[in-house]
């Protein structure tokens, strides 16, 4: 059994941003040495998450568009106005972004996908992307490869 | 749309590329700042000011007591930092109760080239009008260096509000009319009686790094159109008016977007985020 643990460092540069890193995750498993198991990533932080979906431009709009409809940056009004509006003593600054949080649980935070004779296994439509809702910043995404070694399986 | 700014209050406290190099700042950062967050490449601070179209801006020592010594962001790493990147502009500190602070001042400008004095009277506990620190403003008048003060709320544990209410602002002021003076956040909750020095003194300006509760576009709204209407910062205080968002404690993304939001004119938001900026920062003899 074969557990590997990588940390990448993603630089957002907008304010929401999706950025596609499948290439990584990817390279993360060739690395591992892990013929058959499954790779997952997560973030670690709680204001971006990650997702899976179709690797298009106009569908990264959408899907912003709507997490940003779904839990608005600007406090709704009424009964739904946020809490976390306020001096957070040990942080040392004022939490005023609960719409980025709440995005956040709403896309998750993590993403799994089988690894079959050293490849990641995925639809040919399908991008794991690292999406940020609170930028720009640096976030850290952790990505874990787990299962069996063994010589690959060339094919022939 | 306004012109590319200049962030005038911002604190380079998280910038990684200067933790790696000082460790100490790690430490600093934690408990003289009081801030939890990660640090982070100098990038993303550039990318926090592209966001905001700010194009430069004022970094700021932490201007603690002397009791800390120089393990924080000093007057040299301030500087260091700025030959880090152009679009910074290095603000002094100094510890006002100390015989050589007006030596220390000329040093930091004469040789390591920073451009204004930061002072925090609570943290560094003394009464702004307090004669002892009078030889230091008449070094930074006669340099042509602006002030830039810690005015109204602070947070720091230990500190005391009294040390930054606006009023013990006005004989200084008034006995250095040439001395340019900035009260930082509004000096809130004391904003009206801010806004009154301002329109008394032509030497007295206000940043608007005000964030004390809810968040930048419901604070600014109350504090600049509830506590003193927008109509007075518009008609009477817009070239006394300097953009500062207190980043990291605020991105400068909100606070420069809570400003664009509160309705004033595009001649003024271009005062309030350039030109009100330049004027205070263009005399430095």
């Amino acid at each position: 059994m074969i557990v590997k643990l990588t940390r990448i460092e993603v630089q957002s540069r907008q304010d929401m941003e999706m950025i596609d890193i499948t290439a990584q995750i990817e390279r993360a498993v060739a690395e591992s040495g892990v013929r058959d198991g499954l790779v997952w990533a997560m973030t670690s932080h709680t204001s971006a998450g990650l997702l899976v979906t179709e690797g298009i431009e106009c569908l990264e709009r959408d899907v912003l568009a709507h997490l940003e409809r779904l839990a608005p940056k600007r406090p709704p009004e009424g009964i739904y106005g946020y809490w976390h509006n306020r001096y957070l003593d040990f942080d040392g600054r004022l939490g005023f972004n609960a719409g980025d949080h709440l995005k956040s649980i709403l896309g998750g935070v993590n993403c799994l996908f089988p690894v079959e004779n050293g490849r990641l296994v995925r639809g040919s439509r399908q991008k794991a992307y690292f999406v940020e809702y609170d930028g720009p910043l640096a976030r850290t995404v952790l990505i874990q490869v787990l299962g069996e070694g063994g010589s690959l399986n060339d094919g022939a | 749309m306004r012109k590319q700014g200049i962030d005038f209050h911002t604190h380079p406290v998280l910038v990684r590329e200067m933790v790696e190099r000082h460790p100490s700042l790690a430490e600093a950062a934690r408990r003289t700042y009081f801030i939890g967050n990660n640090f982070q490449p100098l990038e993303t601070f550039h990318l926090e000011m592209d966001l905001a179209g700010i194009d430069k801006a004022v970094v700021l020592p932490t201007g603690q007591p002397a009791s800390v010594g120089d393990s924080g962001w000093t007057n040299e790493r301030i500087a260091e930092l700025c030959g880090m990147s152009q679009r910074f502009i290095g603000f002094a500190t100094v510890d006002p109760h100390r015989a050589d602070a007006s030596d220390q001042l000329r040093c930091a400008v004469k040789v390591l080239g920073l451009q204004g004095l930061k002072l925090n009277p609570p943290i560094q506990v003394f009464f702004p009008d307090d004669p002892l620190a009078y030889p230091l403003y008449e070094t930074a008048r006669d340099l042509g260096l602006p002030i830039l003060f810690h005015a109204g709320m602070s947070w720091e544990p230990g500190s005391r509000l009294q040390y930054g209410h606006p009023l013990r602002f006005e004989n200084v002021a008034a006995t250095f009319p040439e001395l340019r003076i900035v009260l930082a956040h509004l000096a809130w909750p004391w904003v009206v009686e801010a806004v009154a020095l301002a329109l008394k003194y032509p030497n007295v300006y206000l940043d608007t790094s005000a964030l004390y509760f809810d968040n930048p576009p419901d604070f600014l709204k109350f504090a600049m159109t509830h506590q003193v209407p927008l109509t007075v910062f518009e008609r009477s205080l817009r070239k006394q008016v300097v953009f500062g968002s207190n980043y990291p404690r605020v991105e400068i993304k909100n606070m420069a977007s809570a400003v664009d939001q509160l309705g004033f004119s595009e001649e003024c938001l271009n005062h309030i985020f350039r030109t009100n900026a330049e004027t205070l920062l263009e005399v430095v003899r």
